[in-house]
């Protein structure tokens, strides 16, 4: 698999974190569970993990950031898998130049899909 | 939905070498057999929930969870440290027994939660701790979770 891009690295590290914030803030279960069981601060953890998405989306580049946040406006995932040829964001085939860019050996492009906009990575 | 529907005998390492809580759940994420990129960033997932406040619930055993999207569905992966590893426990004791469980963010069978909450009483059992300190392979492991039933 070729090497990930770092500021794509960045991004689905963002989106995980949102993730689990979104679960701990928001999921009555999980909250329960980490609370429960884990005896966590969910609170603390939760702007803990605020302050951490701060600093991953200030690590990404002008054009990468505005375009990360102009998605995240009206998206909730900004980072989709790219599976047999087709954005698993909105479901549009990708076209063949941008999926062999994505699978090409050395390190790959950071890529959108030019329907929907969300960023890419392709799952062989 | 039961606890071994979930485990096979791949994802099963009595033996873990790790003397740390790093290199434990390093060796458990290559369980997963996943690239070395997504490697790392489970790697760091994992390293961001263990910072909020340590998966080791205490009588020897760790739950190390988190989503991520390295992983296109729920996995699971068991490992044993027979002398114990420094995890930050809740009680300060050291860990033996560690479940991994990783899931993507968005699931369409939602067992994630399911599963963690299966682990944690699965591990509440007065004899568990006993009866995975005495397994010798991986299919007295799977045994174990036939056996309990969670």
């Amino acid at each position: 698999m070729a090497a990930l891009h770092n500021q794509l690295e960045i991004l689905l590290q963002i989106q995980d974190l949102k993730a689990q914030r979104g679960e701990l803030a928001e999921s009555t279960g999980e909250r329960k569970v980490q609370e429960e069981e884990f005896h966590l601060n969910v609170d603390e953890a939760v702007h803990t993990l605020d302050e951490k998405i701060t600093e991953l989306e200030e690590q990404l580049k002008p054009d990468v950031r505005s375009r990360y946040q102009r998605i995240s406006r009206g998206l909730k995932r900004v980072v989709v898998p790219a599976i047999g040829g087709m954005c698993y964001g909105c479901f549009v085939s990708i076209p063949t130049s941008v999926a062999s860019d994505a699978a090409g050996p050395g390190q790959v492009q950071l890529l959108h899909c030019e329907n929907c906009g969300r960023f890419i990575y392709v799952v062989d | 939905m039961v606890l071994r529907e979930f485990f096979n005998k791949d994802v099963v390492a009595l033996d873990l070498e790790g003397e740390t809580k790093d290199d434990i759940l390093k060796e458990l994420i290559s369980l997963l057999a996943l690239d070395d990129k997504s490697e790392g960033i489970l790697f760091k997932m994992l390293k961001r929930r263990e910072n909020l406040g340590s998966t080791g619930i205490g009588r020897g055993i760790a739950i190390p969870h988190c989503r991520s999207l390295v992983v296109n569905r729920l996995r699971v992966a068991f490992g044993r440290k027979t002398s114990g590893v420094d995890f930050k426990a809740i009680d300060n004791e050291p860990v033996h027994y560690f479940f991994l469980i990783v899931a993507p963010p968005l699931e369409v069978s939602n067992q994630y939660l399911p599963v963690l909450g299966k682990i944690a009483q699965f591990a509440k059992e007065t004899d568990v701790p006993d009866r995975l300190a005495d397994i010798e392979t991986p299919e007295d492991f799977l045994k174990l979770l036939e056996e309990k039933a969670v």
